[in-house]
């Protein structure tokens, strides 16, 4: 497949050939289920390939793009294994119902029924009290089924149709945008006072936010991600020099400390949000930004050190008790750290390392919870006063009730997917909360199995390589920062995810970009998109209109000097 | 167009009626991601070829530079810094995708916390709830004697009714807890059901799932057995010697399956450590055997020749080694004072006999015969109290089954190095022999009760041919030993003939062995039901404290005494042996005899014996006569063919 845009047009129109495969199992095996999948939300998530496939002409008719294709087939494609699972999802009468259990139980009668008809002999259905007919297969087609209830309305209204219309959106708007140079070097000279104005609405945000959340289950900041990497970048670009010139390996100052400002930026809303996944993919993308810029080996060893050092102790605090108990001096030392950790982490690891295990109902950040159901379910609480050993059966279940049902539910999915998973539609997928968000790879393990997350995290890998591959051929420090920090941010994010699901890594509840249904998170992730492919763009042109003119090789190029350095 | 085609063909196939619906969306789902696989390599080979191409920053170099100029130019220090970060992301993303392949490969058979929380696995519910399971039948195989089935309420709903509940509440299993029949029978878990290559594949669970099991449980024998255990702790253990097959399995107290739906309900069973509801008292209940354990010894003796010793019982008792407690008989000092062949030591069950008998043997003779009989002999005392599960005696349809079924291992300490004392202890039953389960000692009496002397695997599943687990004796020995275990229950001074006497004047010739053990028990807190315990402090010379802990409290003065019998009917074919424990029973020939006779009895009248149910027992006197004489006969001819039925008992 060479990188033209009529190759690439042709892979998407087989993903979407695919996708039509995928939403006709989706249909059958829902039929299996007893219940019926929407049509309007079917033709709606297919329309939605027309902006696509319309963005690649624009790409081509308006600004000749010459970048690299593959990062937009990638997100596509990512973008339709969400819009697939989505689909299977939203569709199953019991993931979204207000009472879950009368669906459930619907669906399982249909089902039961169905299989008494087409198995039992005669004279066991008499006994049953059903008419004593001999065994007759079923026709899917002709059985009642459980109807979808999906309009047009409710269609135009949705988060589903508008979201994904906004992302391609705000991926054309950021894509025009960067390709101007004086739009670039304004953000690249104001990167100060960008992610100064981006804090206003964020603290605004700060201050509506309950647990983390704001309008409903949505993160109106993820948006900000962006101007806080230009920020970055920005700031680099213009220290990064400076910053080489060390004394002892350590730099002046004078230097530091408006990286250190600027670096620390993002991570005083987020906190206060306490949105901890968002500040992990922020250190990892800035340790890149930062990696990539200032590479000399004293800096290195003090920052690899550092960061070490910071990931030490929060691991050390969040330990479970026991293991703490067995190494000597541990537990003084975890003791003042385990005082300042947000209660919230401290689950998040514990879920990690021990996730099978509750806590001791006496743990400070476990004791609220704990109390909590119990005050809500006086049955438990006289149980669990009865004795010491039934407190401890009780405390298991309130821990799986509570804190850990949905990681335990999607784990449980993944071990089920197997390596093929259990089929499109023929999974429980529905079980687990919010699957078409945070959990989307444990819906995606479960039905399409290890194959299924073969194919994303390939496609990652992918996608990640491209975006490298457009800060390699950068011409300039600030789009190759820019460039590297959007890459790494959505690689990051993206194993996070996975990571948190998987057990790799803590839970911290962000996002699977371009795969996940997450409102803005989609919106933001194709921004990113739209500037990756911009500067992928401007390497080409500018390659090329340096092959044209030789002689142009300019001093102003920042990255020639080092390089003949 | 190909894809087209396929999708026509998926659609056409499936309304057939042999093929699983799922087959269909199964197909389908796999040429998805099969197009999405090639989707990935095909972005993944178009970037490898555009990568290939010399850097872009190389482009603009002058064409004349030498290589090696042009080829630094594109790999400044910033360049090498990304293309190492770039491998460095390959390796952690396939780091996080090794941890999804843990959890599909290794977790759910290495994981133990993983597999312990299984139940909490929504799925399970959901696959019980959508898909029926077949219909559970006793030994007649007729609809309407079902131990499980499904019914109608009267709003329409379908749910699993069990009429018998709580008899087949341990071995049945419900939702929650270890999986029982009723997980293991119908590959209903959620491990088990198929992915969709499997599905492709023609797998079809449900299926497999409607299949209704006929069990080898006589219904009314597990009935009976409710009976006479109500209102006591214990269990018992019918098997048929000849076949391997569980006539019947029981341990009460049991629990209702319908009540644990309740979770509260669950919970509060789980807890209770007192009555132990949910442990199935005949497989996973260590007791100590007792004087029944002497049919081990007898076994071994028979096996290596050695059953003409004859050993001396003394009034003051056996003295094993110098110094060590001397072991007296049940009475304090001995049954029979002087000289004792093995027949007249089993029947009025001497301990010095049989401790002496264990010194002669040694432990390397009892180690044999116990592998042979699925007792696990240990080198180490470490070993002893494990509780392995012992899968392998069942003789099933699945692995699954096999686990659900499989028994804790009963255990023997038989190293070289053990001391004459306890050795002598384990020749009655005591000491490091104490981890017995009912099955277990069910299984020895159907060792001595098979006409071949080999020991079957066990069965469950009617339609399962029979299997030999182990050769343990020749049909000489069996007989032999038959006949010895004749003398317990109708010799002169038998320990059992009193509780038999019924059975013996119905006309059935029954061979047996009584047990009694005594066991140390926690005291409960009779509030809790939580164990007592007190803190043991120990003090170093100073008197500081070097560590305190918890430890049981203990009454010792106060033991539990457990009543055993073991017993094989009829004598001359067994058809039936059954291991009875009666805990706090008492002795063997008081609590646990009764009930087994009571049992022999009522398979006799359900007719496992081959004949059909008596309507009137009037002339029992000549009955009796006449079984004598049958008895004789067929001891003399040895009939070697097992499988042909022989009326037994039965002249009018």
């Amino acid at each position: 497949m060479k990188n033209r845009a009529s190759s690439h047009l042709f892979a998407l129109l087989l993903i979407i050939g695919f996708e039509i495969v995928g939403y006709y199992a989706i249909h059958r095996a829902a039929l299996i289920r007893g219940y019926e999948t929407s049509w309007v939300s079917a033709t709606r998530d297919l329309l939605l390939y027309v902006p696509i496939v319309f963005l690649v002409f624009l790409l081509t008719r308006a600004t000749r793009f010459a970048g690299n294709w593959t990062l937009y087939t990638t997100a596509i494609l990512l973008f339709s294994v969400g819009m697939l699972v989505q689909y299977r999802l939203y569709s199953d009468p019991e993931y979204n119902a207000k009472n879950k259990s009368e669906a459930r139980e619907q669906k399982a009668d249909t089902q039961r029924l169905r299989f008494i008809n087409e198995n039992y002999s005669a004279e066991k259905k008499r006994m049953m009290g059903l008419p004593a007919t001999p065994p007759t297969p079923t026709d899917i087609e002709k059985e009642p089924v459980i109807p979808a209830k999906y309009s047009i309305g409710n269609a135009l209204a949705s988060g589903q149709t508008w979201i994904p219309l906004f992302s391609f959106f705000a991926f054309a708007v950021a894509y025009l945008f960067c390709l101007r140079d004086d739009f670039l070097l304004f953000i690249q000279r104001h990167g100060f006072i960008i992610v100064l104005v981006t804090l206003v609405p964020l603290s605004l945000a700060v201050i509506t936010s309950s647990a983390g959340k704001a309008i409903g289950n949505m993160t109106p900041w993820e948006p900000s991600k962006i101007p806080f990497l230009l920020g970055f970048a920005g700031i680099l670009t213009a220290r990064y020099k400076d910053l080489a010139r060390t004394y002892w390996g350590i730099p002046s100052a004078r230097d530091v400390v408006p990286l250190v400002a600027m670096a620390l930026m993002p991570f005083i809303p987020f906190f206060a949000l306490k949105d901890f996944g968002q500040m992990l993919v922020f250190s990892g993308a800035y340790a890149t930004l930062y990696l990539v810029a200032v590479r000399r080996w004293p800096q290195l060893f003090l920052f690899v050190g550092s960061v070490l050092l910071v990931v030490g102790i929060l691991v050390v605090g969040a330990l479970p008790q026991d293991v703490q108990e067995k190494v000597p001096l541990l537990p003084t030392l975890a003791r003042p750290v385990q005082a300042a950790l947000p209660a919230r982490i401290q689950q998040r690891f514990h879920l990690w390392l021990d996730g099978f295990d509750p806590p001791s109902p006496n743990v400070p950040w476990w004791k609220k919870d704990y109390d909590e159901a119990l005050a809500k379910d006086p049955k438990m609480q006289e149980l669990a006063n009865e004795s010491a050993a039934m407190q401890n059966t009780v405390n298991v279940d309130v821990w799986f009730d509570r804190v850990a049902f949905q990681p335990a539910q999607a784990i449980f999915g993944v071990a089920a997917g197997k390596t093929t998973g259990r089929g499109l539609g023929l999974g429980y997928a529905e079980v687990i909360p919010v699957a078409d968000s945070d959990y989307i790879y444990a819906a995606i393990g479960e039905e399409m199995g290890l194959a299924g997350g073969a194919i994303v995290i390939l496609a990652l890998i992918i996608f990640v390589s491209a975006g490298v591959r457009t800060s390699l051929d950068a011409r300039d420090m600030f789009t190759k920062l820019c460039a590297a920090g959007l890459t790494a941010f959505i690689g990051f994010q993206a194993l996070v995810n996975i990571g948190g699901i998987t057990r790799a890594l803590p839970m911290t509840g962000i996002t699977l970009p371009f795969v996940s249904h997450g409102g803005f998170s989609l919106i933001t992730s194709f921004a990113m998109l739209g500037m990756l492919m911009a500067f992928s763009h401007r390497n080409a042109v500018e390659t090329r209109g340096a092959v044209a003119r030789p002689e142009t090789v300019g001093i102003s190029d920042p990255t020639v000097p080092e390089a003949v350095q | 167009m190909l894809l087209l085609f396929i999708l026509q063909n998926a659609t056409n196939n499936a309304p057939q009626a042999a093929e699983p619906l799922e087959k269909q969306p199964a197909l389908l789902s796999l040429i998805y991601m099969g197009g999405l696989a090639l989707m990935v390599l095909l972005l993944l080979l178009s970037f490898l070829r555009n990568r290939s191409k010399r850097s872009a920053l190389a482009a603009v170099a002058a064409s004349d530079l030498p290589e090696e100029v042009v080829q630094r130019l594109g790999s400044t220090a910033t360049n090498r810094g990304l293309r190492f970060l770039r491998w460095f992301y390959v390796l952690i993303a396939l780091g996080v995708f090794a941890a999804h392949v843990y959890w599909v490969k290794y977790a759910p058979e290495s994981n133990e916390r993983f597999q312990q929380l299984n139940y909490k696995d929504l799925r399970n519910r959901r696959l019980s709830e959508t898909s029926l399971r077949g219909w559970i039948l006793d030994r007649s195989g007729q609809l309407d004697k079902a131990l499980a089935l499904y019914k109608r309420d009267a709003g329409g709903n379908i749910f699993r009714d069990y009429p018998m509940d709580e008899a087949f509440a341990h071995l049945f299993g419900s939702d929650r807890g270890d999986p029982g029949l009723e997980r293991a029978l119908f590959g209903l878990q959620s491990g088990a059901v198929p992915e969709a290559l499997e599905i492709v594949q023609g797998k079809d669970i449900k299926q497999q799932a409607n299949r209704d099991v006929r069990l080898t449980i006589d219904r009314d024998l597990q009935q009976e057995i409710v009976n006479q255990l109500k209102g006591r702790h214990g269990a018992v253990v019918a098997l048929n010697p000849q076949t391997g097959e569980v006539l019947a399995m029981y341990s009460n107290p049991s629990y209702s399956l319908k009540e644990v739906q309740d979770e509260a309900t669950w919970i509060r069973l789980e807890a209770d450590k007192r009555d132990n509801k949910l442990v199935n008292r005949a497989t996973s209940e260590y007791y100590t055997p007792g004087s029944t354990f002497k049919t081990f010894m007898m076994i071994t003796a028979f096996r290596n020749g050695m059953q003409g010793l004859t050993f001396a019982g003394s009034p003051g008792g056996y003295v094993a080694a110098p110094g060590a407690k001397a072991i007296t008989d049940d009475n304090g000092s001995c049954e029979v004072c002087g000289t004792m062949t093995i027949d007249q030591a089993y029947e009025i069950s001497s301990n010095q006999y049989f401790a002496q008998m264990a010194g002669a043997l040694g432990p390397q003779r009892l180690r044999e015969t116990a592998k042979l009989v699925g007792i696990g002999a240990y080198d180490s005392t470490n070993d002893l109290l494990l509780g392995r599960k012992e899968p392998d005696i069942w003789n099933a349809s699945s692995d699954a089954v096999k686990k659900a079924l499989a028994p804790r291992e009963a255990t023997i300490y038989t190293s070289d190095k053990i001391s004459k004392y306890d050795l002598a202890l384990e020749g009655f039953g005591q000491g490091y022999a104490s981890q017995m389960t009912p099955l277990q000692m069910a299984m020895l009496a159907a060792t001595a009760g098979n006409l071949n002397g080999n020991l079957m695997k066990l069965k469950i599943e009617y339609d399962r041919p029979p299997e030999v687990y182990h050769n343990v004796l020749t049909p000489q020995m069996a007989l032999d030993i038959r006949q010895i275990m004749g003398l317990v229950t109708g010799g002169p001074s038998g320990t059992a003939r009193g509780a038999f006497a019924s059975v013996k004047a119905a006309g059935i010739e029954t061979g047996g062995k009584t047990g009694t053990a005594q066991k140390v028990m926690p005291v409960y807190d009779p509030k809790t039901g939580e164990p007592k315990k007190r803190l043991k402090i120990e003090r170093d010379p100073k008197g500081n404290i070097i560590r305190q802990y918890e430890v049981l409290e203990l009454d010792e003065e106060h033991p539990r005494i457990d009543s055993w019998f073991l017993c094989i009917a009829p004598l001359a074919n067994p058809q039936i042996a059954i291991a009875v424990i009666i805990e706090g029973g008492g002795y063997g020939s008081r609590a646990a005899a009764p009930v087994a006779a009571a049992l022999v009895l009522k398979a006799r009248d359900i007719g496992l014996f081959g004949d059909k149910p008596q309507a009137g027992n009037k002339n029992q006197g000549t009955n009796n006569q006449g079984n004598k004489n049958q008895g004789k006969q067929n001891q003399g001819t040895k009939n070697q063919n097992q499988n042909k039925p022989r009326p037994f008992g039965d002249l009018n």
